[in-house]
């Protein structure tokens, strides 16, 4: 019996290990300096989503201004770096984090007293109006704000951890996955305590919390808290990441951006927001070189995301667990392969035709452009046939074998006698 | 005497001016199985949502074993050992039976706003919960989303709902209703079971399940208190008959 629960424990840890030895090897993997600044970026947008969905997806909290609670934390962080660097405090970077994240915590100690009485739309316009709040005070408490250039400092002036200073990106990159792993882990962690179970209640029937003995506001504060200091753990790694914050690191449009990320990954999973927050800043980085157009792209996905897979990207994956377990993934093969040609042709032929029109809008002196490795001559009018062709044709074909895959999709997911 | 287990001295309740409960008095002795009756719109919901503090009293006081619970919040309520059902199922949608029961266990075995507990390593946490399943006969469905399941099964997750974590004091609202002859004895079989030993207020519908399982009465018809008493006395009673029971006897 011992033997048993000794072993059900460790293999517990095993999607942990796993994690943890893909994080050690993922920059030998991809070693260029830009992915490493990428995945740097990755890592703290994971723990930024991550706090997020504690209140969205766990608490049915909808914060618009969550990033709040990581800039604070951010901001304290670069200070704290400018006092270490100054030798009136001795601190390791690696603790900085630890330093940023019981800021957020304060911070939203305070917010929270008064902002989680109530959830739904209350919650979200006083989460509105803090945000705007904050952002309002980076222009106007310059002493801690540093105004519209903000403040920087410098992270390699900190006594060197087992002699690494962190001057590299890949010093700085385990340093980050470091504070990745703990953050989710802890987390997760959190989603098995009876606060953490309780926030779920509160979410799914919040009056009916009650009746079992839980105030709904204490359940939601201790969650909004626990979200903020996570939260101020993202802004002091962001901190060091970039040795600078400013007022764009927690106005609206970076709360926004944090609630896209983790509504693309999926809010009704645990892990929905790290897939959310790869696929956001990857479409931020990568495709945010190839077209300045990432945020159109971004918003259009994020629209779809909520009109035909509210579940998000994650969902997406959980829902092919139903044919899986039936057996039956196969049947899904062929519709989806036939669907993929005439989808994909209307995919490029809308992102072609979206960037015609940019192009001859903004840089109509050029003559040539090159999209998807094809150069063209914009003035002709063949591109713009080829592509509307493509955007018709493919959208016509998409529809009519769209029917074909619901129906695969019945299919493949009937269960003779029971109700789903 | 021995303290009555809930008492409700002269309670009044005003919605926009209209007296919807006028001077409601009602005691409920310890161990007693009481059923509260009444027509359509008598006010015996209203009466629930003032004793667990859902509604606020516009007048009079609500005692739990002679302590004053008047307005308190909801959760104060059930700390004291006062825990209720709801006539419209009221249940967690997106968690397992087994999450549902196991959340309601939590505050009473003392674990509070704890993150520092792992619920899945609390053995005895779990051990009750897996009781109160196999109580509810609801073993089969303990991974099953509690939205997902039939309408019988989620009335009687209600019941395990409102009976887990040891509640002295049970309030029942309308547990039959809307059920069929086989589930509604399988449910009054249920509430038999579960409220050994305990104090249980119910309102119900179903005069044969009232009958059976109380045993004492009490009819409300427009916000008040027009009888108390044992099945037979209640029966018999002449303004009982007039207000009410005779129209609801002859349905039945």
């Amino acid at each position: 019996m011992n033997n048993i629960i000794q072993k059900s424990g460790l293999s517990a840890f095993v999607p942990w290990i796993v994690s943890a030895i893909v994080l050690s090897i993922l920059p030998f993997i991809f070693t260029g300096g830009g992915s490493i600044t990428i995945m740097n970026q990755i890592g703290i947008t994971i723990v930024l989503a991550m706090s997020y969905n504690m209140l969205l997806g766990q608490g049915g909290m909808l914060s618009f201004g969550h990033a709040v609670y990581m800039g604070i934390g951010g901001f304290v962080a670069v200070h704290i770096m400018n006092i270490v660097e100054n030798e009136s405090l001795w601190l390791p970077l690696p603790l900085l984090p630890l330093v940023g994240g019981l800021v957020g915590l304060g911070f939203a100690t305070i917010i929270g007293s008064f902002s989680t009485r109530k959830a739904g739309t209350v919650f979200a316009m006083i989460s509105l109006g803090i945000g705007e709040l904050i952002a309002a005070c980076c222009i106007i408490i310059t002493v801690f704000f540093g105004g519209e250039e903000g403040i920087s400092g410098d992270r390699t002036m900190a006594p060197p951890t087992f002699g690494i200073e962190f001057i590299t990106q890949k010093e700085v990159y385990f340093l980050i996955a470091f504070w990745v792993l703990i953050s989710v882990f802890c987390m997760y962690l959190f989603t098995q305590t009876p606060v953490g179970k309780m926030a779920n209640a509160v979410r799914d029937n919040p009056e009916r919390a009650e009746f079992v003995g839980y105030s709904m506001r204490w359940v939601r504060f201790v969650s909004f808290c626990a979200a903020g200091f996570f939260a101020g753990i993202a802004g002091a790694l962001f901190a060091i990441n970039y040795e600078i914050l400013t007022e764009q690191n927690l106005n609206l449009n970076m709360s926004f951006q944090v609630l896209l990320a983790t509504y693309i990954g999926g809010v009704g999973f645990f892990l929905g927001p790290i897939f959310g927050a790869i696929l956001f800043t990857l479409l931020q980085t990568v495709i945010g070189l190839q077209t300045d157009l990432w945020a159109l792209y971004t918003g259009i996905v994020f629209i779809l995301m909520v009109m035909f897979l509210p579940a998000g990207l994650t969902g997406l994956f959980a829902m092919h667990l139903i044919p899986l377990q039936l057996g039956r993934l196969g049947m899904l093969v062929r519709p989806y392969a036939k669907i993929f040609i005439p989808g994909l042709a209307f995919l490029i032929g809308s992102i072609a035709l979206i960037e015609l029109i940019n192009h001859a809008r903004h840089h109509g002196e050029e003559q040539f452009m090159t999209l998807f490795w094809i150069e063209f001559d914009t003035k002709s009018f063949l591109p713009w046939i080829v592509f509307t062709l493509m955007v018709v044709v493919g959208f016509y074909i998409s529809r009519i074998i769209a029917r074909e895959v619901t129906e695969a999709w019945g299919e493949a997911t009937f269960v003779e006698g029971e109700r789903r | 005497m021995a303290v009555e287990a809930l008492k409700l001295d002269n309670v009044k309740k005003n919605f926009a001016g209209t007296e919807i409960i006028r001077g409601l008095n009602l005691s409920v002795a310890q161990n007693e199985r009481h059923a509260v009756i009444g027509p359509n719109g008598a006010g015996k919901s209203t009466c629930y949502n003032l004793i667990t503090g859902r509604y606020e009293l516009s007048s009079g006081r609500v005692y739990l074993k002679g302590e004053d619970i008047t307005n308190l919040q909801p959760y104060e309520v059930k700390r004291k050992g006062l825990s209720r059902s709801f006539q419209i199922t009221n249940i967690f949608p997106k968690m397992s039976v087994f999450e549902n029961v196991r959340c309601s266990l939590l505050w009473a075995m003392g674990y509070k706003y704890s993150f520092w507990h792992m619920v899945g390593r609390q053995s005895k946490l779990n051990d009750d919960a897996e009781k109160i399943i196999e109580e509810l006969n609801l073993k089969d469905r303990r991974n099953t989303l509690a939205g997902v399941l039939s309408y019988a099964e989620q009335r009687a997750l209600e019941i395990g709902i409102t009976i887990a974590g040891g509640s002295e004091v049970i309030l029942l609202d309308e547990p039959t209703a809307g059920m069929s002859v086989s589930e509604t004895e399988y449910i009054v079989g249920l509430i038999r079971k579960v409220t050994e030993g305990k104090t249980l207020l119910v309102v119900e519908h179903d005069m044969g399940v009232v009958f059976d399982l109380a045993d004492r009465i009490s009819v409300l018809v427009y916000g008040e208190i027009i009888a108390t008493g044992t099945p037979t006395e209640v029966k018999e009673n002449q303004a009982v008959q007039e207000a009410y029971l005779g129209a609801a006897m002859e349905e039945h």
